[in-house]
């Protein structure tokens, strides 16, 4: 199995490459309690971890997207350490297409996750170079914390009978039509989260590889940011794409599910920009690195942040501040 | 361009006719799904209750007698992904759905059901839903391989996001926009939560959650607190639009929600070939009032901008929703609230 660092940038790798130094750089409390959790398990149940790949990248956000020169040192800091490199890619509008046009060039034999379709189809027509790595927003298994670990948890007199929590399990990759289908487009390793109702990886047998990241997944996204409203007047905040200055990356929101009508009123969930996460339980981390342990996964990815970092001098939207 | 309207019962056909739909969606939920799965594993992203035609016989006679009206008929079947347990009984139910039933197109967004229909060569088309995600045209130009006759995009594209992939790929499939109500605070296909009844939608069920705020440049000071809050209740507001202003309607029983009747000249100047008006579960009279709208607004499209916007503001019936602009689907100037002109000059002719 592999071990896959997501930097944030060079300067991410000046130094020791261990989950424990990674997850000091996130300097969010509320943050913190998950990161020190999934390392203190990655421990227990691993020992020592030895990265030999690093992403770098989002899959979320286009105003996120790097500037070529950072794209460029990223990638040469994760070489220099002896690291395959990944670049992540997020959804785009025809405007994220063009801005990744001009990205790409950089790259050599790399990695490309790609969580659109029109990135897949500007990578296969003018990048066959690069590796297509299907991410998990495409990945379309439902992970609505709210309800899908209490289906797990009862399954038998639950909200969900077996074929329902069997089927929530899965996903499109459960199909060999659909597997097949990426293999022809030269995909054979796809992105996924871990899901609280817990993940059926069957598929893998016909030699599909699978990555998780962890400890954080994704609930939503959208192309209107909260956080960018904050510096509209009232009736121009909300609007699709729209610029913004960057405010993900000094605001997190994590919001309690106190209207919950069951008894998860305590459960968290966490907004940076324009995309809500969950943080793995503890249960869900074991499960998820005993299935590692197992074989069943080839790449986990850990994540030190939050993944919506913005490299210093990324993204030209017009309003970077 | 043309209207199309969703519908769940054949007794809401002649009045959608009537009205001026020129197209028809519905959904239609077979007992062998829902004797299987429950809860949160929908068939066509609506609950099994109440949104759907309640039998084959009478999906039948609607086809039947929407053709008699030179009505197409389309059926969603466009849940995120089907697994392969569930793949025989979705393709055995398209199959029915075009040679026996004769729909005109099924609605997909799993691109694997969509390469397996396409496969099949059903005499049905093919239309990629929304909850496909097609952002881009480059998005659009790869699904062209697998032979869908339209494409509905996202709701959350721009007027000028729209304009360019119809300009980019308008001429090899058709391009099916939002029009009237519901909105999504989210990037629909990428959405991972459910709207099941037990915890409602995600967007909406934030609202009324706490929530802490953590800057990370240092600790939160009150006055900056109180800026973020009042943001977030700004958002607030914009879901409550979202969700069809809570899901309300006007003293005289017209249907709320997100709305791009300003927009249609633009649409109509860019080629996009039908405007989908949102709802298979709702009521029939707000199917009704859409439709009117929608087709009153489609009549007079060539009229000037003012004229048209003033219109549909007043087919609204509460201006100061549509001033708010949180009830736009789309960006339109000289509408809501980037009205550059004073309408009176319109209203004083």
């Amino acid at each position: 199995m592999e071990w896959c660092a997501h930097i944030a940038g060079a300067s991410d790798l000046e130094g020791e490459l261990s989950p424990a130094r990674l997850a000091g750089f996130e300097p969010s409390g509320t943050l913190r309690p998950a990161l020190e959790l999934t390392v203190r398990l990655i421990e227990e149940r691993f020992g020592g971890v030895r990265f030999s790949r690093g992403a770098f990248g989002n899959e979320f956000c286009e105003h996120l997207l790097p500037a070529p020169r950072v794209l460029e040192e990223a990638r040469a800091a994760v070489r220099a350490r002896g690291l395959a490199f990944t670049f992540l890619t997020p959804y785009a509008s025809d405007t994220g297409i063009r801005a990744l046009r001009e990205l790409l060039p950089v790259l050599d034999g790399d990695e490309v996750v790609f969580n659109d379709w029109g990135v897949l189809n500007l990578l296969r027509r003018d990048f066959p170079g690069l590796t297509p790595v299907q991410g998990r927003l495409l990945n379309k298994s439902l992970r609505d914390p709210r309800v899908m670990g209490l289906y797990a948890e009862a399954p038998a007199n639950g909200p969900a009978g077996a074929a329902t929590l069997d089927a929530l399990r899965r996903s499109s990759a459960d199909c060999e039509s659909y597997t097949g289908l990426l293999a022809r487009f030269g995909v054979d390793i796809l992105e996924m989260d871990s899901l609280p109702q817990g993940m059926d990886f069957s598929f893998a047998a016909r030699g599909v590889r699978v990555g998780v990241s962890l400890p954080f997944g994704f609930i939503s996204t959208s192309r209107v940011c909260m956080a960018a409203g904050l510096h509209y007047a009232k009736a121009e905040k909300f609007q699709p794409g729209a610029p913004c200055r960057h405010e993900c990356q000094t605001h997190l929101v994590e919001y309690t599910y106190t209207n919950s009508p069951f008894a998860n009123r305590d459960q968290k969930f966490l907004l940076k920009g324009n995309t809500y996460f969950y943080s793995h339980t503890a249960a869900m981390l074991r499960r998820l690195l005993e299935q590692a342990a197992h074989g069943e996964i080839h790449r986990l990815t850990f994540q030190p942040r939050l993944p919506m970092s913005s490299a210093p001098g990324g993204s030209g939207n017009g309003m970077c501040a | 361009m043309k209207i199309t309207a969703p519908i769940r019962a054949l007794e809401e056909l002649e009045m959608l006719a009537a009205a001026g739909a020129q197209e028809l969606y519905c959904g239609i939920v077979p007992e062998e799904w829902t004797s299987r799965y429950q809860g949160a594993m929908w068939l066509n992203r609506r609950s099994p209750n109440g949104s759907g035609v309640a039998s084959w016989a009478e999906m039948r006679r609607l086809v039947e007698e929407a053709h008699a009206r030179a009505l197409p008929v389309f059926v969603t079947l466009n849940a995120p992904y089907y697994t392969e347990a569930q793949m025989p009984l979705v393709l055995d139910l398209a199959r029915r759905l075009s040679e026996e039933a004769q729909v005109d197109a099924l609605i997909v967004s799993d691109i694997n059901l969509l390469v397996r229909l396409s496969d099949e060569q059903l005499a049905a088309r093919l239309h990629v839903s929304s909850v496909a995600a097609m952002l881009n045209s480059e998005a659009v130009r790869f699904l062209l391989n697998f032979g869908p006759s339209r494409v509905i995009l996202p709701r959350s594209l721009t007027l000028a996001e729209i304009e360019t992939i119809t300009r980019e790929a308008g001429r090899d499939v058709e391009i099916e926009v939002f029009l009237l109500n519901d909105g999504c605070a989210f990037e629909e296909g990428f959405c991972a939560t459910t709207h099941h009844h037990s915890v409602g939608a995600f967007c909406t069920s934030l609202s009324g959650m706490d929530a802490a705020f953590e800057w990370s440049r240092g600790p939160l000071r009150s006055r900056r607190e109180r800026w973020l809050r009042h943001n977030l209740a700004d958002y607030r507001e914009w879901v409550w639009y979202v969700n069809g202003n809570g899901c309300g309607s006007t003293p005289q029983g017209l249907p709320y929600g997100p709305c791009g009747l300003c927009a249609i000249p633009d649409l109509l100047r860019m080629g996009v070939a039908s405007l989908k008006i949102v709802g298979r579960e709702a009521s029939p009279f707000k199917k009704l009032a859409s439709v009117r709208m929608a087709r009153d607004i489609l009549d007079r499209a060539g009229a000037p901008r003012l004229h048209v916007i003033e219109r549909a503001m007043s087919l609204r019936q509460e201006p100061e929703h549509c001033a708010s602009g949180y009830m736009c689907y789309y960006k339109v100037d000289g509408a809501g609230p980037w009205r550059r002109n004073p309408l009176p000059t319109v209203a004083a002719r």
